[in-house]
Order: structure tokens, then C-alpha cells, then sequence
């Protein structure tokens, strides 16, 4: 089946699709407009690099963990796993601009000044809104992309438009579990006759992702509930306020959940992976028994590789990262949360299938899921 | 060619295409007024009249539209002047009312309206036969049936107009006006005829008291057709077997005779007067024949009058023709196989042996219709595709006629929804448009070419903004009427007799009605896709004016940009190309290097836009004094 064909059957049309990004800027065929994936016009090929970089295809986890990370690292809720942590970025000036402690922020300055990278590619958004993918290449222009994203820009777009320009050999990837996995895909090399250049992906750091907002309807929703042009931070609140707070520069609004759930983009319904389990490191909000006024201020994060143990202790040792000590049960908590993830993805996968035979993408990697059955 | 149809040769034999017999006949008539809006398969007509008119006293226009063009032609035979009006199939459809109006006021000086069908709409939307307005309208019909007549007609026809006080139709077919043979000219005239004071009691005015009156001419016109000398029989007195034909029928007739050796054993009626019939000279044919097949161009015209005269007279006649699409085609236009083919099914006898043809030795490759290498419509029509792809729910696109008619094909990325007639879009837009208040989803947009602006969008667009309805012109400002070969219109600032006059503003003229009006270039494909989309989602009633000259204009200019593939860099038929600009963007100057397997220029197409050198998704298209 031509390849544009094939993704838009098996992948959009199916509510698959992530709008990662990974399929476009490699032809002239795939675009992204408001958090949606589209083709202006069919490609004559089969079996092309948008099939094969697509997080949303037939996908076999346990070999891609294989190939990236160490043996016996991986914990089954999290992913490869070196380590828990709750950090804040030192420089207050990050953590006012940030979502919560800054951590994503002061690592890429930090990756950036340490030649661990020579530019990232992030997402940026205005108050949360108008996400869109670019690339940074400066600490200033690091900077300017803290803060949160609930549309979900296909920032990788800007990946392959990158490595295709060849400009940067040492790029690092930020982005959600949706997207880390697919730029692990492209570096395990599935397109036979590669010209993508992947190499060049030197570290890819992965944000705790619950789910993805419909474009349109978290405009409105924006609008509806405060000033859209006053806004400057949205956030998940912890479960037990179960609301969505948006954060103006005199104001704050608490959006009831309830009003939010409707807008979450049908594909994160099947996405099994909380902690963006493809990374060097992984950030997320932090969580603990000392409350959400002082964890919002913090972040928890996950080291998975060497590099991403290294670029750590290479922060704790700069005093780029503040560090504060794990409380017990932190991790247990976070692994039950990520469980969580992986059983309503694969009761939704299988009410979708309407068997519990068919995981769908998940299908390759049905033993990782058998317990949840 | 324009000499011979001005040259004082009378009696001088020259090879003339139809619609230059026509010019030609309607100057040794006399003509003081011309007017037409262009049209294929007659658009040579007023361009011609047009080049000529200064030398031989009369005036000629490229009016706005056809209902323009014969109102002006009433107006001019007021005072008595010979005027003539140059109408396609649709033409003539678009002039209905002038057309019956003008014929139940009468006319003084003659009116010849000349009217050119198109069968098999070689260069139209449809085949619609013409012939049935003059029934409708009440006014006499002739139809040339050679190159000759189609010359010696319209002096004939403006006679018969004045004789009659009438508007008189002259139809013609696109092999007629295409067709070259032999004409014999005439004589020129010595000095035009006088215009006439228009006194106080004068009147040409359209009442229905004159309707009576109408009819009346109608009978005399009637009577007239049986002496018309365009008339012809042939073949033995009293034939049982007979064919009735008119128009392109008669040669077509001629040669199926001849071949199945037939000449002289069959009776062939060939009319000139189509309508009203010449009942008496039909009948005399009629009561004598047992089996007629009729032979016409499109719809069974002659056939059903025929029938209704059949009836008329008691005449118990097997009649074979269109109608019954046996032996002739209910559809698309006759050639002459298609005539030998009846003809022999019905004389009952078979073709000649189809070794004495020339057999086609290879056969060619179907194409579409295409536009031109460098065409604005080929990257507007790719930029809204994509524009209104970029929605959920994607719009609707309102086609409209011109060049651009063709993006309901590959070339436009079949482009368009839906189509009507010439200057429909914008109506029938607005139309859809104002559902959206009552829960019609989509967003709607149409188009008009800058020629069809002018012709009939107007009123429409003035329609549209008072009731603001939610929808997105778009003007293709190509500043020309390609499709008919480059006429100008009221945005030129040229006239068909030469002069230099300060062309109308589009974008002025839109802006006074008080419409909300962006420009852009279609050549900025990524802009102008996202200016497409945003206007799409405002509310209320946009208009849009692309802006980029017609390519065959661009072509003709002095400096052409080299355009060139670096095949290092070209993808080919890789992953992340497959043949975009070849097969996607389809413009005929990006070709393909079969050896090699990587795209090339066609450089004698190529035109220089560079569009496709934006949009290659390597950079392997160069433009000369571009980004090397």
C-alpha cells in the first residue's frame, strides 16, 4: 500500500496518531496544522520512512529497550531506570518562567554549555497556547521554551527538518513519551536506505505526559474561562483537585476537570508510557507528602542512561540543579501511577480492537502487557 | 489571415477558415457595429473584425458580456445600422432575454446574431445546441453548410433581417468556423450606408402588443425559406429514400455517398433555412419517401420538426436520426465516419473494405487537459487544496469558467466541487455560504478569473457582500481571457480596435462595494496557503485577489529565468520525493530523465515561475540568479 495510504489508515484514521511530528519534513507529502496530521497529497511509495519512524506502527518495546539501554535496567512500570530524583533548576530566574522547578530548562543549558549538545529542539508555547516546534541553539532561546504545552505541536518535524540540513551534529530531542519513542525508532535505524542522519541525535530528554489536548478546544476553553491573551501557565493540578489551573499574569482559573477530559486527543487513550520511557532522562512534576505549594515548585526526574547519569552528576556537581532527598514511597507511588497509565491504554486499546487478542501497535510487544490483561 | 478578409478582390478564390469567411461576409455586408464576447469556437470572429474595423469604418467592441454585446447591437440598428453579434452556444443561452425582447420590438438596420456551437465541447462544459432559441425567441435560423456559405450567408441574413424587421440567427459548428476550403469572394461595399434620424415618434420597444405582429414576420420569414439559395437537393426525383441535412451533414453526407458508391441513388435535402422550415419544398421531398434519416449536429433539431411536419402532412415515414441514437449518436458531434457509418446502416449496405484505410499505427497516449507550464491556477488550485486541507472538515470550492475550469482535472488537483455556468461561482456560493447560520458546517469558497469578473460575477458579488454571506472569493487576476486566446477586457486597458484606454481596477471596483479585500501572490504557495485558511475561518463575506500574469504572457516576455535540476541532489523516486514535481505539481516543463531516473526542465516548455523550485522538497530545482 503507497505509505501515505497506509499511515492514514492504519494511524489517523484509527486515532493512533500523536501528530509527533516523526512522519513529516522527510517529503513533500505530510503536514501538521493545530495538533492534526494530514497529507495535502498521496506519495507513490511503499514502505516509506513516515511508516517506519511512526510511533503508532506495529511497535516491539522489549527490543527497542534492547537496543538502547542497559540489561536489567528496566523496571516494568518505568522503563529502563537508574534513578529517581527530585530536583529544581539553582537559577531562580529558570523557575520563574517555568511550570514547575525548571529542571528540563537548566539541563539543556547546562547539556548545551557542556558540548552534550549544540542545539535542541523543543516546544514552545505562548501561556501554553500556539505550541509549535523549533529549534534552540542558544541559552536564551533554551529558555524561552519553558513552560507547558498541552496542544501537542509535531515538534519532531522540526527534528527532520534539522537533521536534514545537517547544520547541528550533537542535537538534543525534548519532547513526550509520543515523541521520545519515535526518535528511538529512527535511531534503531528501520529504513534500509537511511540518508536521515539520525546520528546526529546526541540526547533525547523525555516529559511525563498524561495526555494531549485537543488544539481548538483548549483555545475555547482558554477563552471561555480567562483572558486568552493574559495567559501564561497552565497546569494539572494532583489528582485530588482534579482540575486544570490556568495562570494569568493577575489571575488564576481552576477549570473543573470534567470540562477538560472531553478535549484529551483520542490517541493518548492507547499511549501506555507516563514517564517517557525512551530517554536519558525523564522529567516530570514532582509529587510528595509535603504538598502541591511546595512540589509545584520542584520537579521529579529519571535517569535511564549513562549519558543522562552523567549530565546529572555533572549538574549536581555545577550547582545547576538543586537537589532535594527522596521521600520514601515516592517511587512506588510513581510506579503505581505509570501502571496506571499502561492498564487504562490497554483496556482502551482493547475495547477499541473489541478483542482482547488485538493490542493494535502494542501487538509486537504483548508480553510486556500480559498482566494487565 | 486578416488581408483576405478586407482585400477588393470580388470573384478571386482564396483558402479561408470558416470563421474568416464569416468576417469576411459580414463585411461585404456592410457592417457598421461588431460586438462579441469571446467564445470558442468563434473568438477569431470579432478579433478580427476588430483589426480591421478602423480601415473599413465600422466599430467594433469586446463587450463585458454577450448580453452587453446584443444589446449594443440593438442599440447601433436603431439607426439603422448593420449590425452583427459573435456568441458561443453559452453566448447565446446568456442573451435569452435581450434575444426575445429584441425580437418582439423588431429591428431596423439588420441584426445578425452569429452563433457557433461546439459538439463534443472541445473548448466549452457542454455541447448544448443553440438552434433552439431561435423557436423559442421566434426568429429565423440559417445554418451554413460550407465554407462558402458560411460567407455568402451573413449578407443573405442581413437582408433577410431588414426585409423581415427581425433578428435574424446564423448558427455555425466548430468545424465550420475551423475548417478551412475555398471562398469566392464578393464585392465590397462602395461607401457604408447612412445611419437614419431617430425621430420622435420612432420606436423600438419591446411590448406585447407587437407579438401578433411577430408571428406574422415569422410566416413571412416562413415563406421567405422556400426561395433560400442555400437550400440544396440532390439525387432523383421523388426519392423513397432520403436524407435531410444542414451544417457540417451536407459534406459529411457527400463523401459517406461516394464511398459506398451511393451518389445519385439517395435523395439529399440540405437546409439552410432551419427555422422556420421551408414546409412547402419539405413536403414536395416528404410525400414521395418511405425511409429519412436525418443528419445534424447535436440535438435531433431538424429531426423533430421534421416529425411535427410528418404529422402535419399525414406522412407515414420511417425516420431515422439523433433522436433515437440507432444509427446516429444521441451525443458528441458527427465526423464523417460516424455519417458513413449511418449512412450505410441506413441505405443497408456495408462499408468498403476496410483495407483501403490507412490503419492509426500507434496509439497516442491519452491526455488531459493540462494548464500551461508557468500557470498562476496550477499553484492556486495546489495551495487550496492544501489550505482547505488543513481543516477537520475542509471546505467547499465553487468552481467557476474559464481556464481554471480545468482544476476539476489532475491539472487543478481536482480542484473544484462544483460548477455551473459562466459567473455562477460567486451566486452559487453565496448560496451555500448563508446555510452556515443554519448549521451548514463548511467553509465555502469560490473563484472567478479576471474576464469573468467583469462578464458576470458583479451583480453577484454585490449580492453576495450586501447579505454578507459567509463564503471566500477569490479573483485569479491573471490579467487576460487566456482560455479564448488573450481578448482584452475591461481590466486590459486595450479595446478590439487597438486603442489604449486606462484599464478598470478589480481590486477598486471590489473595495467600492464595500468588500474586505486581500491581495496575494499564488506563486508564495506557503503564504498564501495559510492566508487561504485564515480568511476561510473568518465570518462573513472575503474576497481575495491573486495576483500573478497569465504564464503565456510570461512566456512571451523577453527574459525567461533558466531553470535547471541538480541531479546530485535530486531524490528521484526516493523516499521523500517519489517524482513530486513531475507528478504531484504536474506542470509541464518539470520532465523526467528516464535514463537516469532523477527529474529534469523541459527548457523549450519551461517558462522560468520557479514555483517548483520552492516546492521541491531537496532543493534540487535551481533558478538562474537564484540560491545556488
Amino acid at each position: 500500500m503507497i505509505s501515505t495510504i497506509e499511515l492514514e489508515n492504519k494511524v489517523i484514521k484509527a486515532g493512533l496518531c500523536a501528530n509527533c511530528g516523526a512522519c513529516q519534513e522527510l517529503c513533500p507529502y505530510w503536514r501538521s496544522h493545530q495538533g492534526r496530521t494530514l497529507h495535502f497529497f498521496d506519495c507513490d511509495r511503499e514502505n516509506g520512512r513516515c511508516l517506519a519512524f511512526c510511533p503508532r506502527m506495529p511497535l516491539d518495546i522489549a527490543a527497542l529497550r534492547e537496543q538502547f539501554f542497559a540489561a536489567g535496567s528496566v523496571l516494568p512500570e518505568l522503563g529502563p531506570f537508574l534513578g529517581l530524583y527530585l530536583t529544581r533548576a539553582a537559577d531562580s530566574s529558570i523557575r520563574a518562567n517555568a511550570q514547575h522547578g525548571g529542571t528540563m530548562t537548566a539541563l539543556l543549558t547546562l547539556a548545551l554549555a557542556e558540548g552534550f549538545i549544540d542545539a535542541a529542539v523543543l516546544t514552545k508555547s505562548q501561556g501554553s497556547l500556539d505550541a509549535a516546534g523549533v529549534l534552540a541553539a542558544t541559552e536564551q532561546q533554551i529558555r524561552a521554551c519553558a513552560g507547558s504545552s498541552f496542544q501537542i505541536p509535531a515538534t519532531l518535524a522540526v527534528l527532520n527538518r534539522e537533521l536534514q540540513a545537517g547544520r547541528y551534529h550533537k542535537l538534543g530531542v525534548v519532547g513526550t513519551p509520543c515523541k521520545t519513542l519515535a526518535v528511538y525508532k529512527m535511531l534503531s535505524k528501520p529504513y534500509d536506505k537511511d540518508d536521515h542522519h539520525v546520528q546526529n541525535v546526541a540526547m533525547v530528554f523525555g516529559l511525563f505526559c498524561g495526555w494531549g489536548l485537543d488544539w481548538r478546544g483548549l483555545e475555547q476553553l482558554a477563552e471561555r474561562h480567562g483572558d486568552r491573551e493574559q495567559l501564561r501557565h497552565m497546569d494539572i493540578l494532583p489528582s485530588k483537585y482534579h482540575c486544570l489551573e490556568l495562570q494569568e499574569q493577575q489571575a488564576c482559573h481552576k477549570v473543573e476537570l470534567d470540562e477538560v477530559y472531553p478535549l484529551v486527543k483520542e490517541n493518548c487513550r492507547y499511549c501506555s508510557d507516563l514517564t517517557a520511557e525512551f530517554a536519558d532522562v525523564s522529567v516530570g512534576g514532582a509529587r510528595s507528602a509535603d504538598g502541591w505549594e511546595v512540589d509545584k515548585g520542584w520537579n521529579q526526574l529519571i535517569v535511564r542512561s549513562d549519558k543522562g547519569r552523567r549530565l546529572l552528576d555533572l549538574a549536581r556537581a555545577k550547582g545547576v540543579l538543586e537537589f532535594k532527598e527522596l521521600p520514601e514511597g515516592n517511587l512506588d507511588k510513581l510506579r503505581r501511577a505509570a501502571l496506571g497509565k499502561k492498564r487504562t491504554a490497554i483496556a482502551n486499546i482493547c475495547e477499541k480492537t473489541g478483542s482482547t487478542a488485538d493490542l493494535s501497535y502494542l501487538e509486537p510487544s504483548r508480553a510486556l502487557f500480559q498482566d494487565l490483561l | 489571415m486578416e488581408w483576405m478578409t478586407k482585400i477588393d478582390a470580388p470573384g478571386k478564390t482564396y483558402l479561408m477558415q470558416g470563421n474568416e469567411a464569416v468576417v469576411r461576409g459580414a463585411v461585404e455586408a456592410g457592417i457598421h457595429f461588431a460586438a462579441s464576447y469571446p467564445g470558442s469556437p468563434s473568438s477569431q470572429i470579432l478579433g478580427i473584425l476588430g483589426n480591421i474595423a478602423k480601415e473599413r469604418g465600422f466599430y467594433a467592441e469586446w463587450s463585458a458580456n454577450e448580453t452587453v454585446a446584443l444589446e449594443a447591437c440593438l442599440g447601433a440598428s436603431f439607426a439603422n445600422a448593420r449590425s452583427i453579434c459573435i456568441v458561443k452556444q453559452n453566448g447565446l443561452l446568456v442573451v435569452g432575454d435581450a434575444l426575445h425582447c429584441g425580437a418582439l420590438s423588431g429591428v431596423k438596420g439588420g441584426l445578425v446574431v452569429v452563433t457557433s456551437d461546439d459538439p463534443s465541447s472541445h473548448s466549452s462544459t457542454n455541447e448544448f445546441d443553440s438552434r433552439h432559441m431561435a423557436i423559442s425567441a421566434s426568429v429565423p435560423l440559417l445554418e451554413p453548410s460550407s465554407l462558402q456559405e458560411s460567407k455568402d450567408i451573413i449578407p443573405y441574413a442581413f437582408e433577410l433581417s431588414e426585409q423581415l424587421g427581425q433578428i435574424v440567427i446564423v448558427r455555425i459548428t466548430t468545424r465550420i468556423c475551423h475548417g478551412r476550403g475555398g471562398v469566392k469572394l464578393g464585392e465590397l461595399p462602395k461607401a457604408q450606408r447612412p445611419f437614419r434620424h431617430i425621430g420622435e415618434w420612432e420606436r423600438m420597444v419591446c411590448i406585447n402588443w407587437r407579438h401578433e405582429y411577430m408571428l406574422e414576420q415569422l410566416d413571412r420569414a416562413r415563406a421567405l425559406a422556400e426561395d433560400n439559395p442555400f437550400n440544396h437537393y440532390s439525387g432523383p426525383a421523388g426519392a423513397e429514400t432520403l436524407i435531410i441535412t444542414g451544417g457540417t451533414g451536407r459534406l459529411y453526407t457527400q463523401e459517406a455517398l461516394t464511398s459506398l458508391d451511393l451518389t445519385g441513388k439517395v435523395g439529399v435535402l440540405t437546409l439552410a433555412s432551419l427555422w422556420p422550415l421551408p414546409e412547402r419544398l419539405l413536403a414536395e421531398h416528404l410525400r414521395p419517401c418511405k425511409r429519412l434519416l436525418v443528419i445534424e449536429e447535436v440535438d435531433p433539431f431538424i429531426e423533430r420538426n421534421i416529425a411535427a411536419l410528418c404529422g402535419k402532412l399525414r406522412l407515414d415515414i420511417e425516420i431515422a436520426g439523433r433522436e433515437a441514437g440507432i444509427v446516429l449518436p444521441r451525443v458528441r458531434e458527427l465526423t464523417p465516419d460516424v455519417v458513413k457509418r449511418a449512412v450505410a446502416a441506413f441505405c443497408h449496405t456495408t462499408l468498403p473494405d476496410a483495407r483501403r484505410h490507412v490503419e492509426q499505427a500507434i496509439e497516442l497516449p491519452e491526455r488531459e487537459l493540462t494548464f500551461c507550464a508557468g500557470c498562476p491556477h496550477r499553484a492556486t488550485f495546489f495551495l487550496l487544496k492544501r489550505a482547505l486541507k488543513m481543516d477537520e472538515l475542509p471546505g467547499v470550492v465553487i468552481g467557476d469558467i474559464g481556464c481554471y475550469t480545468m482544476a476539476g482535472q489532475r491539472a487543478g488537483q481536482y480542484g473544484y466541487h462544483f460548477i455551473n455556468c459562466m459567473g455562477s461561482g460567486v451566486n452559487s456560493a453565496e448560496g451555500l455560504g448563508q446555510l452556515t447560520a443554519y448549521g451548514f458546517k463548511q467553509t465555502v469558497l469560490t473563484m472567478a478569473g479576471d474576464s469573468t469578473f467583469f462578464h458576470s460575477s458583479l451583480p453577484g458579488l454585490v449580492n453576495a457582500q450586501y447579505h454578507n454571506a459567509n463564503m471566500l472569493f477569490i479573483i485569479l487576476d491573471n490579467s487576460a481571457t487566456a482560455m479564448t486566446g488573450f481578448q482584452p477586457h475591461p481590466g486590459t486597458g486595450l479595446t478590439a480596435m487597438g486603442d489604449q484606454v486606462p484599464p478598470l481596477s478589480i481590486q477598486k471596483i471590489v473595495e467600492a462595494i464595500g468588500c474586505s479585500v486581500t491581495v496575494a501572490d499564488p506563486f508564495e504557495v506557503e503564504e498564501t496557503t495559510e492566508l487561504v485558511n485564515k480568511l476561510l475561518h473568518q465570518t462573513g463575506m472575503k474576497v481575495l485577489i491573486l495576483r500573478q500574469p497569465c504564464a503565456t504572457l510570461a512566456a512571451k516576455s523577453a527574459v525567461r529565468k533558466k531553470v535547471w535540476v541538480d541531479p546530485d541532489i535530486c531524490r528521484g523516486e526516493d523516499c521523500g520525493c517519489g517524482k513530486f514535481c513531475s507528478r504531484v505539481w504536474n506542470c509541464p516543463g518539470n520532465s523526467w530523465d528516464f535514463e537516469h531516473n532523477k527529474a529534469k526542465i523541459d527548457e523549450v516548455v519551461c517558462v522560468g515561475c520557479g514555483v517548483c523550485a520552492k516546492l521541491c522538497p531537496a532543493g534540487a530545482i535551481k533558478v538562474e540568479g537564484g540560491e545556488q
